[in-house]
């Protein structure tokens, strides 16, 4: 030990010291910032167990009554979520949470369907074809889309979108059949155009300049859609759907909640899968291509199978957020507790019940706790879908290392 | 781009089907985008253009004036019926007019028609036929609108000066007189003040006739703005739109929400997004470091990295029912029952409020600071600490000195990211603490000037709350479609920031991370 007065040697202990207490610190607030973010799980867990445990605070249910059917009680409707109905009488509250799980899910499937076909779609488009110029614009773009707010999507589909729909049902249908063969008619119709005229609209610029394609279908498809109507509906698609079909059709119901879902879902499932599908070796593409494969061939036999987990886990991570969504299906959806397979009609989501009733609701008591019941369920299933998504990732990347050229 | 040659050595085989459907995939993505962005761009900003007012005449001889807002097919197929907004509620009751177009036998756009905005009753259309002043004169013609306008400029400035009185000398002696303040004497002579201003805006009223025929009385003092659309010239109109813009970003809401601006909401999303952000910086970078720099690096280690990644996937109202339930009603409550025990029955802290808030989003975007930060930690090379490290330097001082100002665009973007997150989410904060109206915005000149107990207001809340909540959502739609491109507009330019800081940061560090 040297002279311990002299000046170097305080400066250093204090400079240790200091560093100590920092790290000391640090740790501290890591672990205390980690462990409140973790507690989120742990509180949800704390309060709903008295639902099922007897502590004497509150009445507690069997679960049984949260998911059997009511049948045997002689309810027309064989599931309920009705938790405030029978404040006034003795009746037992009817609180099956299957409506409510089923709204989510069915919201989410419409959503998915809407906005997976798209975002593969689209991701292979930029990963495959498109030109280096636009797909660099077209990142961030899409990144803007993530970004714009549940209530204002939501806002829209439910106010604005809902009730044009509901009086061009037709123009959406006649929209839908037109589509598909409409994009191949472009595509036909471009492999005959003069050379010249092909290298001006390369396929790597598709993504623009079928932009203005779009909008002459939509145009076509409301010109078609009175004649659609006759054809095939008797003149009036509503009317057909609710005699014929029997179905009931509300403003504001499951598609148009997919529609906006889909929109909303659409880019983070477009910007994973499109992060997969290009992180995949070049060299196994561009083997394929040497062998003679064309682009598709190559996304659909080499390079699809070998982004599959990636594509996987995309989706998983739409669908996580896709349940989760408040603002949107709480706009756009109607919030009545049905269960239908029926499109036209309404639903009612996990998310949206805990936004309308949870301030409503005491604290401590069976609404309450059933709510942050909701909330759990929200919780444990999107933790375990990313979980599953982040370990099915990792597992990818490791595999692009051994396939080798990966960064 | 592809070399030519390659291209065309492509071509004959063509793509298949699938290509063009993926490419049409892409179109469709950005044309529903261009969609959305266009119609609010469209209502949002149209809405504030005077658009100009028709006198139509009807089949049975009936006049209505009002402006067109739109035309639809009726429900049977029979024809099309155009809805006009006619104003006039206090005479007939309605403030819209649906017409069918095979009725109307004249449409025409007189230059003397009057648009008056009014303090309640919404607007009122007719033609002005006379106007007393305050001093009694009865005055005609293009006299009475020249008087008018003149009044309106002096009870403007009336308004203004009461206002301030009100704000800046009333409402702080008010509140130090129940703080037991000896103020009696300043608060007589404001009060006596406030008499006079409000005297010197009563009187006048102007008689407008209707086009029904109907005939208006309005006191003066009731009426904010008149215009006549018609004869405006296009520099007037622009003007007119800029000014309607600026009232819409500095004025408060009126008639439940559904009319004047939005100003207290834009004060409460920025004060709480601001406030989270100051809470969710220091802790964001402080989990980062700990993970990336302090932590052992193992098996417990990544299971937490990979929990942290996806409580970001975790759904928005989640974090909502825990700030209720742990913020709200657990912290809040007991700091009622420590502090407040006077006012318990009503809560202070134990309902939602500014602070509850703002440590809500603050969680809910902690994961996307953490994530951010820690990936501009991963990128600086080892070299860098280690030869700092050799250099003699502490840990805290390898820290300060090197890496944290090599990690700073990246925490900075992990903060706009957060910052852009947070001013869009809007369904935890219905759980904790924000308002449909909220009178006084959370700061003044009362100690202690920012008040954390209180309710706010909040664009994305006003949007849902006046396009869902109120009773007239036709004549509020026009106003939240502008509220709704303020809020977009909002978030495009933090993620614009956010996407150019790393664009920033890739550029400057790419050098070093290629090894």
């Amino acid at each position: 030990m040297p002279d311990s007065s002299s000046p170097p040697s305080i400066r250093r202990r204090l400079r240790q010291g200091r560093d100590r207490l920092a790290t000391v610190l640090v740790t501290a607030g890591g672990i205390g910032v980690i462990a409140a973010l973790l507690a989120i799980g742990v509180f949800l867990v704390v309060e709903v167990v008295p639902l099922f445990w007897p502590t004497g605070a509150t009445e507690t249910i069997s679960p049984q009554a949260l998911w059997l059917s009511l049948e045997a009680a002689g309810d027309p409707a064989r599931y309920r979520w009705d938790p405030t109905a029978t404040l006034g009488t003795d009746e037992a509250a009817r609180v099956s949470l299957v409506p409510l799980a089923w709204g989510t899910l069915e919201a989410a499937a419409w959503a998915l369907l809407i906005a997976v076909p798209l975002a593969l779609g689209a991701a292979a488009h930029s990963a495959l074809f498109m030109a280096p110029r636009l797909r660099s614009r077209l990142k961030p773009t899409l990144e803007l889309m993530e970004a714009l707010p549940g209530v204002v999507i939501g806002f829209v589909a439910g106010l604005v979108l809902a009730p044009w729909v509901e009086r061009h049902l037709a123009d959406v249908l006649a929209m839908l059949v037109l589509l598909v063969p409409g994009l191949l008619l472009a595509g036909g119709l471009w492999s005959r155009l003069p050379p010249r005229l092909q290298q001006a609209m390369p396929l790597g610029w598709a993504g623009l300049w079928l932009l203005p394609w779009l909008l002459l279908l939509l145009v076509a498809a409301h010109a078609l859609s009175p004649w659609l109507e006759a054809w095939a509906f008797g003149g009036d698609l509503r009317h057909w759907l609710e005699v014929r079909l029997g179905l009931d059709i509300a403003v504001r119901n499951a598609m148009i909640v997919g529609m906006a879902m889909g929109f909303a879902v659409m880019p983070s499932v477009y910007a994973l899968a499109e992060d997969a599908l290009s992180g995949v070796p070049r060299s196994l593409a561009e083997g394929a291509q040497a062998l003679g494969a064309t682009r598709w061939q190559t996304l659909w036999r080499v390079v699809l199978p070998a982004a599959s987990p990636g594509i996987f886990s995309a989706v998983m991570i739409g669908a996580g957020r896709a349940v989760g969504e408040t603002m949107i299906v709480l706009m756009a959806s109607g919030n009545a507790a049905l269960m239908t397979w029926n499109p036209l009609d309404g639903l009612r989501s996990l998310a949206a019940t805990i936004a309308i009733e949870l301030p409503e609701a005491g604290p401590g008591g069976q609404h309450y706790r059933l709510l942050l019941l909701a909330a759990l369920l929200l919780f444990a299933f999107t933790f375990l879908v990313n979980t599953l998504a982040e370990l099915v990732r990792t597992r990818l990347r490791l595999r692009y290392r051994r396939l080798g050229g990966g960064p | 781009m592809r070399p030519v040659s390659g291209s065309r050595a492509r071509l004959p085989r063509g793509e298949g089907p699938g290509a063009w459907l993926a490419a049409g995939s892409v179109a469709l993505s950005l044309l529903a985008l261009l969609a959305l962005l266009s119609l609010l761009a469209v209502r949002g900003l149209g809405h504030f253009w005077p658009a100009p007012v028709a006198l139509v005449v009807l089949e049975d001889g009936r006049q209505l004036a009002g402006e067109r807002v739109r035309e639809v097919p009726l429900p049977e197929g029979t024809g099309r019926e155009r809805l006009y907004r006619t104003g006039n509620r206090d005479l007939d009751g309605a403030r819209w007019a649906w017409v069918p177009v095979s009725a109307i036998t004249a449409v025409s756009h007189p230059r003397d028609l009057v648009v008056l905005e009014r303090r309640r009753w919404g607007e009122a259309i007719g033609r002005l036929t006379a106007l007393e002043s305050v001093t009694g004169e009865r005055l005609e013609g293009e006299a009475a609108w020249a008087a008018l306008e003149g009044r309106l400029v002096e009870l403007a400035a009336l308004r203004r000066a009461r206002d301030t009185l009100r704000d800046e000398v009333i409402l702080p002696r008010v509140r130090a007189l129940e703080a037991g303040g000896d103020v009696d004497r300043e608060l007589a002579i404001a009060n006596a003040r406030l008499r006079e201003l409000q005297a010197a805006m009563e009187g006048g009223r102007l008689i407008l006739a209707t086009a029904d025929g109907g005939q208006l009385t309005v006191p003066l003092e009731e009426v904010l703005r008149a215009r006549r659309p018609n004869a405006m010239s296009p520099p007037d109109k622009l003007a007119t739109w800029g000014e309607g813009v600026w009232r819409f970003l500095s004025e408060g809401p009126r008639a439940a929400n559904t009319a004047g601006g939005v100003w207290p909401a834009i004060f409460g999303t920025v004060l709480m997004v601001m406030l989270m952000s100051v809470l969710v910086t220091p802790f964001g970078v402080l989990a980062a470091i700990y993970l990336n720099e302090v932590a052992h690096q193992g098996r417990l280690t990544r299971l937490v990295r990979i929990a942290v990644r996806n409580l970001a996937g975790v759904p928005s109202i989640v974090y909502g029912v825990f700030g209720l339930g742990v913020f709200v009603y657990g912290i809040g409550g007991t700091l009622d029952e420590w502090f407040f025990d006077a006012t318990l029955p009503s809560p202070t802290f134990g309902t939602g409020g500014l602070l509850w808030a703002s440590l809500t989003l603050a969680l809910l975007t902690l994961p996307v600071v953490i994530v951010a930060t820690e990936e501009g930690l991963a990128r600086i090379p080892d070299q860098q600490r280690e030869g700092a490290l050799a250099l003699g330097a502490t840990r805290l001082e390898m820290l300060t000195r090197v890496v944290l100002p090599m990690a700073t665009p990246a925490m900075l973007t992990g903060v706009i990211l957060a910052v852009a997150r947070a001013a869009g989410e809007v369904a935890p904060l219905m759980l904790v603490g924000v308002a449909k109206l909220a009178p006084q915005v959370p700061v003044d000149g009362d100690f202690p000037f920012l008040h954390l107990d209180r309710k706010f207001m909040h664009l994305g809340y006003h949007i849902f709350d006046a396009a869902f909540h109120g009773g007239d959502v036709q004549s509020a739609m026009p106003l939240v479609y502008a509220t709704a491109l303020l809020l977009v507009l909002v978030i495009l330019v933090l993620n614009l920031t956010a996407i150019f800081l790393r664009h920033h940061l890739s550029t400057r560090h790419g050098a070093l991370t290629r090894r």
